[in-house]
Protein backbone atom coordinates (compact mmCIF):
# COMPACT_ATOMS: atom_id res chain seq x y z
CA UNK A 1 0.00 0.00 0.00
CA UNK A 2 2.97 2.23 0.89
CA UNK A 3 4.33 1.91 -2.82
CA UNK A 4 1.03 3.17 -3.82
CA UNK A 5 1.33 5.83 -1.75
CA UNK A 6 4.75 6.33 -2.74
CA UNK A 7 3.39 6.52 -6.45
CA UNK A 8 0.60 9.33 -5.32
CA UNK A 9 3.15 11.67 -4.22
CA UNK A 10 5.33 11.54 -6.60
CA UNK A 11 2.95 11.37 -9.00
CA UNK A 12 1.29 14.61 -7.35
CA UNK A 13 4.27 16.15 -7.22
CA UNK A 14 4.98 15.91 -11.22
CA UNK A 15 1.25 17.66 -11.56
CA UNK A 16 1.60 19.95 -9.27
CA UNK A 17 -1.40 22.01 -9.80
CA UNK A 18 -0.68 25.06 -11.96
CA UNK A 19 -3.46 27.67 -10.75
CA UNK A 20 -5.12 28.89 -13.76
CA UNK A 21 -7.96 32.48 -13.43
CA UNK A 22 -11.26 31.11 -13.68
CA UNK A 23 -12.45 31.09 -17.16
CA UNK A 24 -9.26 30.61 -18.40
CA UNK A 25 -9.13 27.29 -20.63
CA UNK A 26 -11.47 24.32 -21.68
CA UNK A 27 -11.81 22.57 -18.77
CA UNK A 28 -15.26 20.92 -18.29
CA UNK A 29 -16.40 20.49 -14.84
CA UNK A 30 -18.93 17.57 -14.65
CA UNK A 31 -21.85 17.36 -12.66
CA UNK A 32 -25.46 19.11 -12.54
CA UNK A 33 -25.48 22.77 -12.39
CA UNK A 34 -26.43 24.17 -9.01
CA UNK A 35 -29.79 26.00 -9.47
CA UNK A 36 -31.03 27.78 -6.00
CA UNK A 37 -34.11 28.83 -7.03
CA UNK A 38 -35.38 25.32 -7.90
CA UNK A 39 -33.98 23.83 -4.58
CA UNK A 40 -36.16 26.72 -2.96
CA UNK A 41 -39.01 25.15 -4.91
CA UNK A 42 -38.20 22.14 -4.77
CA UNK A 43 -40.46 19.74 -2.16
CA UNK A 44 -38.39 16.98 -0.62
CA UNK A 45 -39.15 13.62 1.02
CA UNK A 46 -39.45 13.53 4.67
CA UNK A 47 -38.51 10.75 6.86
CA UNK A 48 -41.31 9.46 8.99
CA UNK A 49 -40.60 11.76 11.62
CA UNK A 50 -40.79 14.82 9.21
CA UNK A 51 -37.10 15.81 8.40
CA UNK A 52 -36.21 16.77 4.58
CA UNK A 53 -35.26 12.87 3.75
CA UNK A 54 -31.33 13.52 2.82
CA UNK A 55 -30.66 9.31 3.59
CA UNK A 56 -28.99 8.11 0.82
CA UNK A 57 -25.70 7.62 -1.07
CA UNK A 58 -24.25 10.60 -2.26
CA UNK A 59 -21.48 11.14 -5.06
CA UNK A 60 -19.81 14.75 -4.65
CA UNK A 61 -19.27 16.47 -8.33
CA UNK A 62 -16.67 18.21 -6.55
CA UNK A 63 -14.29 19.03 -9.25
CA UNK A 64 -11.19 17.58 -8.56
CA UNK A 65 -10.94 19.16 -5.07
CA UNK A 66 -9.14 16.43 -3.71
CA UNK A 67 -6.16 17.55 -5.50
CA UNK A 68 -6.95 21.17 -5.16
CA UNK A 69 -9.82 23.56 -4.27
CA UNK A 70 -9.07 26.14 -6.41
CA UNK A 71 -9.18 26.11 -10.08
CA UNK A 72 -6.29 23.70 -11.79
CA UNK A 73 -5.13 22.05 -14.50
CA UNK A 74 -6.08 18.40 -14.51
CA UNK A 75 -3.62 15.40 -14.34
CA UNK A 76 -2.92 12.79 -11.97
CA UNK A 77 -5.11 10.20 -10.85
CA UNK A 78 -7.79 12.54 -9.55
CA UNK A 79 -7.38 13.76 -13.34
CA UNK A 80 -9.91 15.66 -13.67
CA UNK A 81 -9.01 19.74 -14.24
CA UNK A 82 -11.44 22.31 -13.23
CA UNK A 83 -12.07 25.91 -13.88
CA UNK A 84 -13.79 27.00 -11.15
CA UNK A 85 -12.66 24.88 -8.26
CA UNK A 86 -15.01 24.57 -5.60
CA UNK A 87 -13.73 27.76 -3.94
CA UNK A 88 -16.36 31.36 -5.07
CA UNK A 89 -14.05 33.58 -6.89
CA UNK A 90 -11.11 30.78 -7.24
CA UNK A 91 -9.05 32.44 -4.74
CA UNK A 92 -8.14 31.49 -0.57
CA UNK A 93 -7.46 34.71 0.93
CA UNK A 94 -4.09 33.35 3.04
CA UNK A 95 -2.59 35.91 5.27
CA UNK A 96 1.06 35.99 4.14
CA UNK A 97 2.82 33.71 6.34
CA UNK A 98 0.03 31.37 5.45
CA UNK A 99 0.17 32.08 1.82
CA UNK A 100 4.39 31.06 2.37
CA UNK A 101 3.28 28.20 4.39
CA UNK A 102 0.81 26.60 1.44
CA UNK A 103 3.83 27.33 -1.19
CA UNK A 104 5.81 25.22 1.46
CA UNK A 105 3.57 22.36 1.72
CA UNK A 106 2.86 22.47 -2.30
CA UNK A 107 6.64 21.16 -2.30
CA UNK A 108 6.61 18.41 -0.08
CA UNK A 109 3.03 16.66 -0.65
CA UNK A 110 4.79 13.81 1.47
CA UNK A 111 2.89 15.92 4.61
CA UNK A 112 -0.47 15.47 3.07
CA UNK A 113 -2.17 13.58 5.94
CA UNK A 114 -4.53 11.73 3.37
CA UNK A 115 -1.38 9.55 1.86
CA UNK A 116 -0.63 8.57 5.76
CA UNK A 117 -4.44 7.74 5.48
CA UNK A 118 -5.66 9.82 8.43
CA UNK A 119 -8.83 11.73 8.46
CA UNK A 120 -9.64 13.92 5.76
CA UNK A 121 -11.60 16.14 8.19
CA UNK A 122 -14.61 18.50 6.91
CA UNK A 123 -14.55 19.39 3.89
CA UNK A 124 -12.26 16.98 2.57
CA UNK A 125 -14.10 14.24 3.68
CA UNK A 126 -16.82 14.95 1.99
CA UNK A 127 -15.43 15.16 -2.17
CA UNK A 128 -15.83 11.01 -2.17
CA UNK A 129 -19.02 8.89 -1.83
CA UNK A 130 -20.44 8.92 1.22
CA UNK A 131 -23.96 7.88 2.46
CA UNK A 132 -26.22 9.98 4.92
CA UNK A 133 -28.60 7.97 7.98
CA UNK A 134 -30.88 10.44 9.62
CA UNK A 135 -33.05 10.02 12.65
CA UNK A 136 -34.98 12.55 15.03
CA UNK A 137 -31.51 13.61 16.91
CA UNK A 138 -28.68 12.94 15.07
CA UNK A 139 -27.81 12.42 11.46
CA UNK A 140 -24.72 10.02 10.55
CA UNK A 141 -22.62 10.46 7.56
CA UNK A 142 -20.59 7.03 7.17
CA UNK A 143 -17.55 7.67 4.50
CA UNK A 144 -15.87 4.64 2.45
CA UNK A 145 -12.66 6.59 2.25
CA UNK A 146 -10.15 6.29 5.01
CA UNK A 147 -13.52 4.58 6.65
CA UNK A 148 -14.06 7.71 8.30
CA UNK A 149 -17.75 8.31 10.40
CA UNK A 150 -19.02 11.75 11.53
CA UNK A 151 -22.25 11.96 13.51
CA UNK A 152 -24.50 15.55 13.39
CA UNK A 153 -25.78 16.27 16.88
CA UNK A 154 -29.05 18.08 16.22
CA UNK A 155 -28.81 18.69 20.09
CA UNK A 156 -26.31 19.70 22.43
CA UNK A 157 -23.27 22.13 22.64
CA UNK A 158 -20.04 21.81 20.91
CA UNK A 159 -17.75 20.42 23.91
CA UNK A 160 -15.12 21.90 25.39
CA UNK A 161 -11.10 21.06 25.24
CA UNK A 162 -11.65 18.44 22.25
CA UNK A 163 -10.25 18.76 19.10
CA UNK A 164 -10.58 16.36 16.31
CA UNK A 165 -9.64 15.64 12.32
CA UNK A 166 -13.35 15.52 12.16
CA UNK A 167 -14.28 18.46 13.92
CA UNK A 168 -17.23 18.43 16.16
CA UNK A 169 -20.41 18.78 14.10
CA UNK A 170 -24.15 20.28 15.75
CA UNK A 171 -26.76 20.65 13.04
CA UNK A 172 -29.94 22.07 12.77
CA UNK A 173 -32.78 22.37 10.08
CA UNK A 174 -33.59 25.68 8.58
CA UNK A 175 -36.62 24.95 6.36
CA UNK A 176 -35.60 22.43 3.74
CA UNK A 177 -31.48 22.96 4.51
CA UNK A 178 -29.84 21.10 7.12
CA UNK A 179 -27.51 23.71 8.51
CA UNK A 180 -24.06 21.54 10.33
CA UNK A 181 -21.84 23.87 12.47
CA UNK A 182 -18.38 22.41 12.04
CA UNK A 183 -15.66 23.52 15.12
CA UNK A 184 -13.10 22.28 17.26
CA UNK A 185 -11.12 21.30 14.06
CA UNK A 186 -7.61 19.96 14.09
CA UNK A 187 -4.86 21.87 12.54
CA UNK A 188 -4.11 18.75 11.25
CA UNK A 189 -6.08 18.44 8.51
CA UNK A 190 -6.08 19.69 4.94
CA UNK A 191 -8.32 21.04 2.30
CA UNK A 192 -6.74 19.34 -0.64
CA UNK A 193 -3.10 18.02 -2.15
CA UNK A 194 -1.99 21.27 -2.96
CA UNK A 195 -0.91 22.59 0.24
CA UNK A 196 -4.08 24.35 1.07
CA UNK A 197 -4.10 24.07 4.90
CA UNK A 198 -6.27 25.69 8.03
CA UNK A 199 -5.89 26.25 11.53
CA UNK A 200 -7.66 25.20 14.75
CA UNK A 201 -9.41 27.84 14.62
CA UNK A 202 -11.30 26.68 11.31
CA UNK A 203 -14.84 26.92 11.82
CA UNK A 204 -17.01 25.59 8.65
CA UNK A 205 -20.80 26.14 8.51
CA UNK A 206 -22.36 24.03 6.11
CA UNK A 207 -25.73 23.60 4.49
CA UNK A 208 -26.92 20.61 2.30
CA UNK A 209 -30.19 21.82 0.40
CA UNK A 210 -31.88 18.81 -1.81
CA UNK A 211 -32.12 20.61 -5.50
CA UNK A 212 -34.10 17.85 -6.74
CA UNK A 213 -34.36 13.92 -5.65
CA UNK A 214 -31.40 13.53 -7.21
CA UNK A 215 -29.31 16.02 -6.51
CA UNK A 216 -27.88 17.36 -2.99
CA UNK A 217 -25.85 21.04 -2.97
CA UNK A 218 -23.64 21.32 -0.31
CA UNK A 219 -22.48 25.15 0.30
CA UNK A 220 -20.23 26.20 3.14
CA UNK A 221 -19.09 28.95 4.49
CA UNK A 222 -15.08 28.61 6.29
CA UNK A 223 -13.60 31.12 9.05
CA UNK A 224 -10.57 30.98 10.22
CA UNK A 225 -8.60 33.88 11.55
CA UNK A 226 -5.43 32.78 11.81
CA UNK A 227 -4.77 31.98 8.62
CA UNK A 228 -7.42 34.00 6.12
CA UNK A 229 -7.90 37.61 5.54
CA UNK A 230 -12.19 36.99 4.97
CA UNK A 231 -14.95 34.38 4.92
CA UNK A 232 -14.89 31.88 2.68
CA UNK A 233 -17.29 30.44 0.67
CA UNK A 234 -17.30 26.85 -1.25
CA UNK A 235 -19.81 24.98 -2.86
CA UNK A 236 -20.33 21.83 -5.01
CA UNK A 237 -23.25 19.06 -6.29
CA UNK A 238 -23.92 15.67 -5.33
CA UNK A 239 -25.61 13.37 -7.32
CA UNK A 240 -27.27 10.27 -5.84
CA UNK A 241 -25.73 6.42 -6.39
CA UNK A 242 -27.25 4.13 -8.08
CA UNK A 243 -29.17 2.05 -6.80
CA UNK A 244 -26.61 -1.14 -6.61
CA UNK A 245 -24.23 0.90 -4.93
CA UNK A 246 -23.26 0.28 -1.44
CA UNK A 247 -20.51 1.87 1.14
CA UNK A 248 -17.65 -0.37 1.16
CA UNK A 249 -14.69 -1.04 3.53
CA UNK A 250 -11.81 0.60 3.18
CA UNK A 251 -8.33 -0.64 4.46
CA UNK A 252 -6.07 2.93 4.65
CA UNK A 253 -5.09 2.59 8.12
CA UNK A 254 -3.31 5.26 9.73
CA UNK A 255 -0.05 6.48 9.47
CA UNK A 256 1.34 3.82 7.66
CA UNK A 257 4.80 5.06 7.30
CA UNK A 258 6.92 2.01 7.61
CA UNK A 259 6.70 -0.60 5.36
CA UNK A 260 9.88 -2.81 6.82
CA UNK A 261 7.07 -3.60 9.83
CA UNK A 262 4.41 -5.04 7.97
CA UNK A 263 6.73 -6.85 5.70
CA UNK A 264 6.18 -10.59 5.72
CA UNK A 265 3.48 -9.59 8.97
CA UNK A 266 -0.29 -10.94 8.52
CA UNK A 267 -1.03 -7.76 7.28
CA UNK A 268 -2.74 -5.71 4.64
CA UNK A 269 0.25 -4.32 3.23
CA UNK A 270 1.35 -7.37 1.84
CA UNK A 271 -2.20 -8.45 0.81
CA UNK A 272 -2.05 -5.22 -1.50
CA UNK A 273 1.68 -5.45 -2.97
CA UNK A 274 0.61 -8.62 -3.99
CA UNK A 275 -2.26 -8.25 -5.38
CA UNK A 276 -0.64 -4.86 -6.97
CA UNK A 277 2.35 -7.26 -8.30
CA UNK A 278 -0.42 -9.71 -10.16
CA UNK A 279 -2.18 -6.92 -11.51
CA UNK A 280 1.14 -5.38 -12.90
CA UNK A 281 1.88 -8.86 -14.73
CA UNK B 1 -27.21 -23.31 29.06
CA UNK B 2 -28.21 -19.75 29.28
CA UNK B 3 -31.00 -18.72 27.02
CA UNK B 4 -31.71 -15.42 26.28
CA UNK B 5 -34.97 -15.31 28.58
CA UNK B 6 -32.94 -17.14 31.37
CA UNK B 7 -30.07 -14.45 30.52
CA UNK B 8 -32.27 -11.52 31.44
CA UNK B 9 -35.47 -10.89 32.73
CA UNK B 10 -38.03 -12.46 31.33
CA UNK B 11 -40.63 -9.79 31.87
CA UNK B 12 -38.56 -7.26 29.48
CA UNK B 13 -40.24 -6.36 26.11
CA UNK B 14 -38.35 -4.77 23.67
CA UNK B 15 -38.96 -1.62 22.16
CA UNK B 16 -39.82 -1.77 18.34
CA UNK B 17 -38.95 0.84 15.42
CA UNK B 18 -41.18 2.54 13.44
CA UNK B 19 -40.86 -0.22 10.66
CA UNK B 20 -41.36 -2.42 14.01
CA UNK B 21 -38.21 -3.92 14.42
CA UNK B 22 -36.74 -4.62 17.31
CA UNK B 23 -35.22 -1.22 18.64
CA UNK B 24 -31.77 -1.92 19.66
CA UNK B 25 -30.57 1.41 19.16
CA UNK B 26 -28.40 3.03 21.60
CA UNK B 27 -24.56 3.46 22.85
CA UNK B 28 -23.02 -0.11 23.44
CA UNK B 29 -19.73 -1.39 25.21
CA UNK B 30 -18.80 -4.94 26.28
CA UNK B 31 -17.61 -4.46 29.75
CA UNK B 32 -14.66 -7.64 29.73
CA UNK B 33 -11.59 -8.14 28.60
CA UNK B 34 -12.64 -10.68 25.81
CA UNK B 35 -10.34 -8.84 23.28
CA UNK B 36 -6.98 -9.89 25.03
CA UNK B 37 -8.62 -13.38 25.09
CA UNK B 38 -11.45 -14.33 23.92
CA UNK B 39 -11.60 -17.61 25.90
CA UNK B 40 -13.09 -15.31 28.47
CA UNK B 41 -16.39 -15.05 26.79
CA UNK B 42 -16.22 -18.76 25.30
CA UNK B 43 -19.20 -21.40 25.72
CA UNK B 44 -16.66 -23.68 26.33
CA UNK B 45 -12.82 -22.01 27.09
CA UNK B 46 -11.64 -24.54 24.82
CA UNK B 47 -11.20 -23.44 21.87
CA UNK B 48 -11.68 -26.86 19.29
CA UNK B 49 -8.69 -26.18 16.87
CA UNK B 50 -7.86 -28.50 14.75
CA UNK B 51 -4.69 -29.77 15.19
CA UNK B 52 -2.83 -27.96 11.48
CA UNK B 53 -4.62 -24.97 12.39
CA UNK B 54 -2.55 -25.16 15.87
CA UNK B 55 0.42 -26.14 13.68
CA UNK B 56 -0.09 -22.66 11.42
CA UNK B 57 -0.93 -20.57 14.54
CA UNK B 58 2.18 -21.49 16.19
CA UNK B 59 4.05 -20.66 12.77
CA UNK B 60 2.11 -17.36 12.80
CA UNK B 61 3.50 -14.01 13.54
CA UNK B 62 3.67 -12.76 16.85
CA UNK B 63 2.29 -9.24 16.06
CA UNK B 64 -1.24 -8.55 16.74
CA UNK B 65 -2.44 -6.83 13.30
CA UNK B 66 -4.19 -4.65 15.37
CA UNK B 67 -0.75 -3.04 16.74
CA UNK B 68 -0.24 -1.69 13.26
CA UNK B 69 -3.74 0.14 13.35
CA UNK B 70 -5.47 -2.77 11.53
CA UNK B 71 -9.37 -3.22 11.76
CA UNK B 72 -9.65 -5.79 13.75
CA UNK B 73 -12.02 -8.19 12.76
CA UNK B 74 -15.32 -10.01 13.82
CA UNK B 75 -16.04 -10.71 15.95
CA UNK B 76 -13.63 -8.63 17.82
CA UNK B 77 -14.96 -5.39 17.07
CA UNK B 78 -17.79 -6.28 19.25
CA UNK B 79 -15.74 -6.81 22.31
CA UNK B 80 -13.40 -3.73 21.75
CA UNK B 81 -13.37 -2.40 25.27
CA UNK B 82 -14.74 1.02 23.23
CA UNK B 83 -18.25 1.94 23.20
CA UNK B 84 -20.13 1.76 19.75
CA UNK B 85 -23.14 2.86 18.76
CA UNK B 86 -26.00 1.17 16.99
CA UNK B 87 -28.26 2.96 14.34
CA UNK B 88 -31.19 1.20 12.82
CA UNK B 89 -32.81 2.76 9.11
CA UNK B 90 -35.62 0.40 6.81
CA UNK B 91 -33.27 -1.70 5.12
CA UNK B 92 -30.19 -1.05 7.04
CA UNK B 93 -28.33 -1.48 10.68
CA UNK B 94 -25.70 0.79 11.38
CA UNK B 95 -22.74 0.27 13.31
CA UNK B 96 -20.65 2.79 14.58
CA UNK B 97 -17.32 2.12 16.10
CA UNK B 98 -15.57 4.28 18.36
CA UNK B 99 -12.61 2.05 18.17
CA UNK B 100 -10.42 3.77 15.31
CA UNK B 101 -13.34 4.90 13.97
CA UNK B 102 -14.31 1.54 12.52
CA UNK B 103 -18.28 1.22 10.90
CA UNK B 104 -20.32 -1.66 9.27
CA UNK B 105 -23.23 -0.12 7.28
CA UNK B 106 -25.58 -3.98 6.84
CA UNK B 107 -28.08 -3.78 4.61
CA UNK B 108 -31.13 -6.03 5.92
CA UNK B 109 -32.42 -6.70 2.35
CA UNK B 110 -31.86 -10.41 1.60
CA UNK B 111 -29.10 -11.24 -0.30
CA UNK B 112 -25.92 -13.38 -1.72
CA UNK B 113 -22.60 -12.78 -0.02
CA UNK B 114 -20.01 -11.44 -1.87
CA UNK B 115 -17.31 -13.61 -3.95
CA UNK B 116 -13.88 -13.02 -3.72
CA UNK B 117 -13.38 -10.25 -1.85
CA UNK B 118 -11.83 -10.28 1.93
CA UNK B 119 -12.59 -7.79 4.06
CA UNK B 120 -11.17 -6.70 7.41
CA UNK B 121 -14.76 -6.45 9.10
CA UNK B 122 -16.69 -8.80 6.70
CA UNK B 123 -19.08 -8.93 4.33
CA UNK B 124 -22.30 -8.74 6.71
CA UNK B 125 -25.97 -9.64 6.35
CA UNK B 126 -28.74 -8.77 8.96
CA UNK B 127 -32.20 -10.58 9.61
CA UNK B 128 -34.46 -10.05 12.21
CA UNK B 129 -35.45 -13.65 13.94
CA UNK B 130 -38.59 -12.09 16.40
CA UNK B 131 -36.91 -9.99 18.91
CA UNK B 132 -33.19 -10.55 17.65
CA UNK B 133 -30.75 -9.33 15.44
CA UNK B 134 -28.71 -11.66 13.30
CA UNK B 135 -26.11 -11.04 11.45
CA UNK B 136 -24.10 -13.20 9.15
CA UNK B 137 -20.58 -12.34 8.46
CA UNK B 138 -18.58 -13.99 5.78
CA UNK B 139 -15.28 -13.20 3.27
CA UNK B 140 -13.28 -12.32 6.95
CA UNK B 141 -10.12 -12.69 5.48
CA UNK B 142 -7.45 -14.90 8.03
CA UNK B 143 -5.71 -11.56 8.29
CA UNK B 144 -7.18 -10.98 11.87
CA UNK B 145 -7.23 -12.41 15.37
CA UNK B 146 -9.84 -13.20 17.68
CA UNK B 147 -8.00 -11.44 20.69
CA UNK B 148 -4.59 -10.24 21.96
CA UNK B 149 -3.64 -14.30 22.56
CA UNK B 150 -3.36 -14.95 18.99
CA UNK B 151 -6.41 -16.85 18.40
CA UNK B 152 -6.50 -17.15 15.00
CA UNK B 153 -8.51 -18.19 11.91
CA UNK B 154 -8.66 -18.74 8.66
CA UNK B 155 -10.35 -17.21 5.48
CA UNK B 156 -13.30 -19.72 5.36
CA UNK B 157 -14.28 -18.27 8.84
CA UNK B 158 -18.28 -17.95 9.04
CA UNK B 159 -19.82 -15.84 12.14
CA UNK B 160 -23.12 -15.87 13.04
CA UNK B 161 -23.71 -12.44 15.55
CA UNK B 162 -27.15 -12.47 17.41
CA UNK B 163 -27.60 -9.15 19.57
CA UNK B 164 -31.11 -9.54 21.75
CA UNK B 165 -31.75 -7.08 24.28
CA UNK B 166 -32.68 -8.45 27.66
CA UNK B 167 -33.15 -5.59 29.44
CA UNK B 168 -33.50 -1.75 29.01
CA UNK B 169 -29.25 -1.42 29.68
CA UNK B 170 -28.93 -4.81 28.61
CA UNK B 171 -28.07 -6.74 25.28
CA UNK B 172 -26.99 -10.53 25.19
CA UNK B 173 -24.45 -10.83 22.20
CA UNK B 174 -24.11 -14.12 21.09
CA UNK B 175 -21.50 -15.34 17.70
CA UNK B 176 -21.25 -19.02 16.57
CA UNK B 177 -17.41 -19.37 14.66
CA UNK B 178 -17.63 -22.44 12.25
CA UNK B 179 -14.03 -22.21 10.14
CA UNK B 180 -13.80 -25.85 8.91
CA UNK B 181 -9.84 -25.03 7.62
CA UNK B 182 -9.20 -24.43 11.68
CA UNK B 183 -12.04 -25.66 14.05
CA UNK B 184 -13.27 -28.79 14.40
CA UNK B 185 -16.48 -27.54 15.25
CA UNK B 186 -18.97 -24.06 15.28
CA UNK B 187 -18.00 -22.87 18.82
CA UNK B 188 -20.04 -20.04 20.41
CA UNK B 189 -18.93 -17.10 22.24
CA UNK B 190 -21.71 -14.74 24.53
CA UNK B 191 -21.41 -12.16 26.45
CA UNK B 192 -23.56 -8.68 27.52
CA UNK B 193 -23.64 -5.39 25.69
CA UNK B 194 -23.63 -2.55 28.40
CA UNK B 195 -26.34 0.46 27.28
CA UNK B 196 -24.36 3.58 28.00
CA UNK B 197 -27.21 6.20 29.51
CA UNK B 198 -25.14 8.60 30.89
CA UNK B 199 -26.47 11.97 29.44
CA UNK B 200 -25.00 13.71 27.06
CA UNK B 201 -22.57 10.74 26.07
CA UNK B 202 -21.67 10.51 22.59
CA UNK B 203 -18.61 8.80 20.94
CA UNK B 204 -15.44 10.99 20.56
CA UNK B 205 -13.20 10.27 17.72
CA UNK B 206 -10.31 7.84 18.13
CA UNK B 207 -7.57 7.67 15.55
CA UNK B 208 -4.45 5.13 15.62
CA UNK B 209 -1.07 6.51 15.62
CA UNK B 210 1.62 3.92 14.47
CA UNK B 211 5.01 4.50 16.56
CA UNK B 212 8.36 4.17 15.30
CA UNK B 213 8.91 0.66 15.98
CA UNK B 214 5.51 -0.20 13.99
CA UNK B 215 3.30 -0.66 17.08
CA UNK B 216 0.05 1.32 17.34
CA UNK B 217 -0.10 3.81 19.87
CA UNK B 218 -3.45 4.13 21.24
CA UNK B 219 -4.90 7.21 22.38
CA UNK B 220 -5.73 7.13 25.95
CA UNK B 221 -9.58 6.29 26.06
CA UNK B 222 -12.01 9.59 25.29
CA UNK B 223 -8.74 11.93 25.47
CA UNK B 224 -9.83 15.51 25.35
CA UNK B 225 -6.67 16.49 23.17
CA UNK B 226 -5.48 20.47 23.17
CA UNK B 227 -4.20 20.81 19.37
Amino acid sequence: MMTIFLFMFLMAQAAAPQIIAPGVGNLADRGPKIDMNKAKAFNPPRTEFGHPDLEGIWQPRASGAAFSVLPHSGGFFLGQGSETGIVEGGVLPYQAWAAEEVRYRREHVELDPTGHCHYEGIPHALYFTFQIFQTPTKIAFVHENMHAWRIVYLTGDHPKDYSAWMGDSRGRWEGNTLVVDVTNNSDKSVFDMAGHFHSDQLRVVERYTLQDANTLIWEATLTDPKVFTRPVKMRFPLVRAPKDFAIMESGCFEDERDQAHLKGAALPANHYNEEHEKEKK
Amino acid sequence: MMSAVAFGQTAYKVARTSDGKPDLQGIWIARNTASFDVTEIAEDPTIPYLPEALEREAKADRVDPIAHCAMPGVPRITYMPFPFEIMQRPGYVVLLYEYLHNHRVIQTTPREHAEGIDLFLGDSIARYEGDTLVIDVTNLGNRTWLDSARHMHSDQLHVVERYTRTAPDRMLYEATLEDPQTYSKPWKIRMTLHRINEPGFELKEQECVEGDDGRAIHPLYRPASKS
